[in-house]
C-alpha cells in the first residue's frame, strides 16, 4: 500500500507540488490533483491590560491519499474507481460516465471533473513515473522537500503515524495512506479554532 | 438557483412524485374498492394512471442530462453491489418498466384481477426502493452533513407523498371535468370490449357514459378521494414547515461546515421556496376541500384551487430541491 508524507514544518506554501503535478500530467484549468490548503486563525493574548494577537497559519500540500476504504469507489456506479493491487486508486477511463459522485463524496478533493474528456481525473501517484523507477512529479518538485512517497508502513516507521490535524476530515472516514508531520501551531482534528483562507483557490 | 444541478433536481422530484401518485392511487383503489364496485374505481383512477407515464419518462431523460458521457451510460448498473446510484438506476428503471406494464394490462384489462395485483404491488415496491435509493445517495455520503441526516428522508418522502397525492387529486378533479364538458353528441355506450386496439382508442377518447348510478358513484369517489388528497398534503406540508426549521438551526450550530451549507436558506429564494408551499397546500388545500363537498356543483372553481394548488407546490418542491443540493459542502479540504 503506496502512500504520501507530508512535512507541514517544512512548507511555505509555494504550490511548486500543485504546479508540477499540474504539468507533468497536462492538466486543464480548474483540475488539480494537488493543492495547498492554508488554515489560518488566532485569538487576543490578554495580559493585565495589554491584548496581544496570538495569530497562526500553515499550509498542507493535499492530493489523494489512495485510502484504505476510498469512499470513491465504495459510491462509483459503474465501478470505473478503481483500487490498484499496490493499493492506489485511479479512474478507469472507459468505464467512467462523469456523474460526479465521488467528486461530492470524497473529503480530499481528489477525484476531479475533466470537462475536456466529461470524465473524472485524479492522481494516480504518477503510475508511468513509478514504472521507471522515479518519484512522482510533486515529491521531486518541492524545493523543501516536504513530501515524500513510498509503501505506508515504511513511511509510518520513518515518520510515525499522525494524520488527524484540522483542515483535513475525520481520518475514520476513509482511512488515507497519509502520514503528517505536524506544524507546532497544527490543531488536532475537531479542535480547529482557525478557517481555510483560500477556499476559491482548492 | 443550482442550475448545474438542474438535471437532477427535475428527476428527484419528477420520479418522487410519480411514486407517490402510484402509492397513492393504489390506496384509492384498495380502500375505494371496500366502498365502491371495481368499474366505479377503475373509471376514476385509470387515465390519472397514465399521466404518470410520460412524467416518469421525462424525468428519466432529465436524468441523462446529469451523465456526461451518454455512450457510457450502461456502466452505471454495474456496482449494484456498493453503489447506492447503481441501485436507484436498476429501481427507476424497474418502477418505469412494470409500471408501464401494469399500465396497458390495466387498461386493456389483460389478465386476472389477482395478477394485476401481484403487478402493481410489485411496482409499488420498486417505487419505494427508488426513493430510498435517493435517499441513500445523499444520506450515506458522512463527508456532507446537510445531507447526511434525518432531514434527507424527510425531503424526499415528504416530496412523493405531498406532489403524489396532490397529483392524483388534481387529476381525479380534471378527468371528471373533462367528461362534464364533452358534447352529447360524441358519447357512446360504455363497453370492455372489441380488440385491444378499440379499447384503446375509446380509453384515450373517454367518450363513454356510465349509467346514473355509476356516474353518481364516481362522482363521489372523486369527492372522497380529493379530500383524503388534500389532507394528506396538507398534513405532509405542515410537518415539512415544522421539520425544515428544526433542521436548518441543527445544522448552523453544527460548525463551520453547517454554517456554510445552510447559507442559501437565508435568502429570499428559500422565503418565496416555503411561501409556495404554504400558499399551494395549505391554503388553496383547505379551500379544495371545502368546495370538494359540493361535488360535481362547484367542478370548476374546484379545478381551478386543484391546480393551483398542484402547481405551486410543483414549483416550491423544484425551488426545495435546489436548496438541497445548495447545502452541499463537504467536510474536509
Amino acid at each position: 500500500m503506496y502512500g504520501f508524507y507530508f512535512d507541514q514544518t517544512l512548507c511555505n506554501g509555494c504550490k511548486a507540488c500543485q504546479i508540477a503535478c499540474k504539468d507533468k500530467h497536462d492538466n486543464p484549468i480548474g483540475v488539480n490533483w494537488r493543492r495547498v490548503v492554508e488554515y489560518t486563525g488566532g485569538s487576543w493574548q490578554v495580559d493585565g491590560e495589554t491584548a496581544r494577537p496570538n495569530v497562526f497559519s500553515y499550509y498542507t500540500s493535499m492530493a489523494c491519499n489512495h485510502c484504505e476504504d476510498p469512499i470513491c469507489v465504495t459510491v462509483c456506479p459503474t465501478t470505473a474507481m478503481t483500487k490498484r493491487e499496490d493499493g492506489t486508486v485511479y479512474v478507469d477511463q472507459s468505464k467512467c460516465v462523469g456523474c460526479r459522485y465521488c467528486e461530492w463524496a470524497c473529503p480530499y478533493s481528489a477525484p476531479q471533473f475533466n470537462a475536456q474528456t466529461g470524465h473524472m481525473s485524479k492522481c494516480d501517484l504518477c503510475y508511468d513515473y513509478r514504472q521507471t523507477g522515479q518519484d512522482p512529479a510533486c515529491v521531486d518538485a518541492c524545493p523543501a522537500r516536504a513530501l515524500d512517497w513510498g509503501p505506508i508502513e515504511e513511511l509510518r516507521a520513518k515518520y510515525g503515524d499522525q494524520n488527524a490535524f484540522e483542515p483535513l476530515p475525520d481520518p475514520s472516514i476513509t482511512r488515507p495512506n497519509l502520514v503528517i508531520k505536524p506544524h507546532r501551531d497544527a490543531q488536532p482534528f475537531g479542535h480547529g479554532t482557525g478557517f481555510i483562507a483560500n477556499r476559491q483557490e482548492i | 438557483m443550482a442550475v448545474d444541478e438542474l438535471p437532477m433536481i427535475l428527476f428527484t422530484v419528477i420520479s418522487q412524485m410519480c411514486v407517490g401518485a402510484f402509492v397513492v392511487l393504489g390506496l384509492v383503489q384498495t380502500v375505494g374498492g371496500m366502498k365502491y364496485s371495481r368499474r366505479v374505481v377503475d373509471r376514476l383512477a385509470d387515465p390519472a394512471l397514465f399521466a404518470l407515464g410520460p412524467a416518469l419518462v421525462a424525468g428519466l431523460i432529465a436524468s441523462m442530462f446529469h451523465m456526461n458521457d451518454v455512450t457510457h451510460t450502461f456502466n452505471v448498473i454495474r456496482h449494484w453491489q456498493s453503489s447506492w446510484l447503481s441501485r436507484e438506476i436498476i429501481f427507476g428503471v424497474g418502477f418505469a418498466g412494470l409500471g408501464f406494464l401494469f399500465a396497458v394490462l390495466q387498461v386493456l384489462k389483460i389478465g386476472s384481477e389477482a395478477l394485476r395485483r401481484v403487478v402493481a404491488v410489485a411496482t409499488a415496491l420498486f417505487g419505494v426502493g427508488l426513493v430510498v435509493s435517493q435517499v441513500m445517495i445523499y444520506y450515506s455520503l458522512v463527508t456532507v452533513p446537510a445531507w447526511s441526516s434525518w432531514a434527507t428522508w424527510v425531503q424526499f418522502f415528504g416530496t412523493a407523498l405531498l406532489l403524489g397525492a396532490l397529483a392524483v387529486g388534481t387529476a381525479f378533479v380534471l378527468v371528471i371535468a373533462r367528461r362534464q364538458n364533452r358534447p352529447a353528441s360524441s358519447q357512446v355506450e360504455a363497453t370492455n370490449e372489441g380488440s385491444y386496439g378499440q379499447r384503446l382508442k375509446d380509453f384515450f377518447a373517454d367518450r363513454q357514459v356510465d349509467d346514473p348510478q355509476t356516474g353518481a358513484q364516481v362522482a363521489e369517489l372523486m369527492v372522497g378521494s380529493v379530500r383524503a388528497c388534500v389532507v394528506g398534503a396538507v398534513l405532509v406540508a405542515g410537518a415539512l414547515l415544522v421539520a425544515m426549521p428544526v433542521y436548518v438551526s441543527g445544522l448552523a450550530g453544527s460548525g463551520e461546515v453547517g454554517l456554510l451549507s445552510v447559507a442559501h436558506y437565508g435568502t429570499g429564494f428559500a422565503v418565496v421556496r416555503f411561501g409556495l408551499l404554504a400558499l399551494g397546500a395549505l391554503l388553496l388545500g383547505v379551500m379544495a376541500f371545502y368546495f370538494a363537498g359540493f361535488g360535481t356543483k362547484k367542478l370548476r372553481v374546484l379545478g381551478f384551487l386543484m391546480v393551483g394548488s398542484f402547481v405551486l407546490v410543483f414549483i416550491g418542491e423544484l425551488m426545495g430541491r435546489s436548496l438541497f443540493y445548495e447545502a452541499m459542502v463537504r467536510v474536509g479540504v
